[in-house]
């Protein structure tokens, strides 16, 4: 791994303006609107959960998702235009590039964790350290799936149709994984279409150390699935397609 | 060893019996070059004559079907990999926000970034988004980006299509003083001029085949004979000794000549009246004319 060309990498990510506005300060505005517009303040779902902490959760995840969604899906526009051809006159090698933009989707998705969260902290959500400590460390590794997703659709698709795969993919992930609807109250069929998906299974271990008879392990298997999955299929498509 | 394997070693490019086909086009049809260090060669050819494919196998972008590639002894991708090559690719737009930086963080000794954007003549761009860049500009950054890994050979290819003829001159100028050093080049084109005022050797290409290769002036001289250009008022279209062809426009005859001064004797007495006389020699153009043309 070229640290140097990530570091770089991660900047050009930085710069991108709606890179910023969408991933890192999207979420914490829609937090902040949820909470103060729609009430629920001072309310708890029946697991126990408050309902803040809920919201909290349900739009740093929102950032975990869009942040590398869109970082991957950029693998799309660099392959359409001749940019890839030009990397590929340096020592970088295809699997050094489609893991560079990896790493730096994990890392797209850390400010939304961290501004969400302080947001939280403002907005009342009151958490011991270890439990803030377990939070986030189940927030972040969440973005994987996301990661792959992203890096899948910039390897399968092409610049034009990069734009709709993403915002199909976020509207599935988000609105059907129950970052906009909260699984307490979604219908059945929801429920079940939401049990499907990584979005649902990445909040259930989020506010695992929050609520009683979490499915930790029933989680971790269908996010390892994803993972797995994912994995196959970029692999697959990687080496079918000369990146 | 045998002489020509030696020179192979030694060989800054070193293409063998290379083919190279999408789907039923054979793009490449067996090709074979052979670069020394130092040389600048002009990779001449038309559209379709296969010379993209060419420059794509020995920077290691399309694996060939068929036939051996060496770049200074080493398969294209160490080479590149090394950093003995940089080149400057037609196809394809630059990221808004790509950077000479992004380029030198990967390779392993590259040049100064301040020093790239000078030897490219775009030190005043530094810092500058890519957009909104003129299309010289663009060029000359792309340019720069071939310098970074300090290359020993630079590849071209059709480095000043679509740019206007002072960018054209600054380029070459740029290009020239990196030559200097002692550097090969080959550069793809279809522009003559380009091939005649600045390559040591042309390489010409036609249907995936090399066609001729040699000195501008050995090239040119593969189609023999000189021109004949009159106003010749009444011309019958009669046959003269030592014309190959002839054509007119108007009043103006146009004679492709093997022996140019017996036709000039024969035209001359047959018509007193004949005036504006002009014999010039075959040039690259015409040896490119006759030998790339589909049905001559």
């Amino acid at each position: 791994m070229n640290l140097r060309f990530l570091g770089l990498e991660v900047r050009r990510a930085v710069r991108n303006g709606r890179y910023l506005i969408l991933a890192v300060a999207l979420p914490a505005v829609m937090f902040l609107l949820f909470v103060n517009l729609c009430g629920g303040a001072g309310q708890t779902f029946p697991n126990g959960l408050p309902v803040v902490t809920s919201l909290m959760m349900n739009m740093a995840l929102f950032g975990v998702m869009s942040g590398p969604l869109s970082t991957g899906a950029r693998i799309a526009v660099e392959r359409g235009s001749g940019w890839q051809r030009q990397l590929r006159l340096t020592p970088l090698t295809g699997a050094g590039y489609v893991v560079t933009k990896g790493v730096l989707g994990m890392l797209v998705a850390l400010p939304a964790i961290v501004l969400v969260s302080a947001v939280g902290v403002g907005e009342g959500v009151r958490l011991g350290v270890g439990q803030w400590a377990a939070v986030l460390l189940a927030l972040w590794p969440a973005a994987v799936p996301f990661v792959l997703v992203g890096v899948v659709i910039g390897l399968v698709a092409t610049p034009d149709g990069m734009q709709a795969l993403t915002a199909g993919a976020s509207m599935l992930l988000g609105l059907l994984g129950g970052i906009w609807i909260p699984s307490d109250v979604a219908p059945d069929w929801l429920r079940s279409v939401m049990e499907v998906l990584p979005t649902y299974w990445a909040k259930q271990l989020a506010q695992a150390p929050l609520v009683p008879d979490a499915p930790v392990a029933h989680a971790l298997l269908v996010l390892g699935a994803w993972v797995l999955v994912l994995g196959l299929v970029a692999a697959r498509r990687f080496r079918a397609g000369r990146v | 060893m045998t002489q020509a394997t030696a020179v192979r070693a030694g060989a800054a490019v070193a293409l063998r019996g290379l083919h190279k086909a999408f789907g039923e086009v054979r793009a490449v049809d067996g090709v074979d070059l052979v670069i020394s260090p130092g040389e600048v060669v002009a990779l001449l050819g038309p559209n379709g004559a296969g010379k993209s494919t060419t420059v794509d196998v020995l920077l290691g972008l399309t694996e060939p079907d068929r036939g051996e590639v060496s770049v200074f002894g080493r398969t294209p991708r160490q080479a590149v990999v090394e950093g003995a090559v940089g080149a400057v690719l037609q196809s394809g737009s630059l990221l808004d926000d790509a950077t000479v930086g992004l380029v030198a963080a990967l390779h392993r000794a590259p040049l100064p970034v301040a020093e790239v954007l000078a030897q490219a003549g775009i030190a005043d761009l530094a810092g500058r988004r890519c957009t909104g860049l003129s299309g010289g500009q663009e060029q000359r950054l792309r340019f720069a980006l071939a310098l970074v890994p300090r290359p020993d050979l630079l590849v071209l290819d059709e480095p000043t299509v679509a740019v206007d003829v002072e960018t054209r001159r600054r380029f070459w100028q740029a290009m020239r003083a990196y030559t200097e050093a002692g550097r090969t080049v080959l550069f793809a084109t279809h522009y003559l001029e380009e091939a005649q005022d600045y390559a040591d050797r042309v390489v010409l290409m036609r249907s995936g085949r090399v066609v001729a290769d040699g000195s501008v002036a050995q090239v040119g001289a593969t189609v023999s004979g000189r021109t004949i250009k009159a106003v010749v008022p009444g011309f019958d279209g009669r046959a003269l000794p030592g014309a190959r062809s002839a054509g007119t426009r108007g009043d103006v005859l146009h004679l492709v000549c093997d022996d140019s001064d017996a036709a000039l004797r024969a035209l001359l007495a047959a018509y007193p009246a004949a005036h504006d006389v002009e014999v010039t020699a075959l040039g690259l153009e015409d040896a490119f004319l006759a030998l790339t043309g589909e049905g001559r």
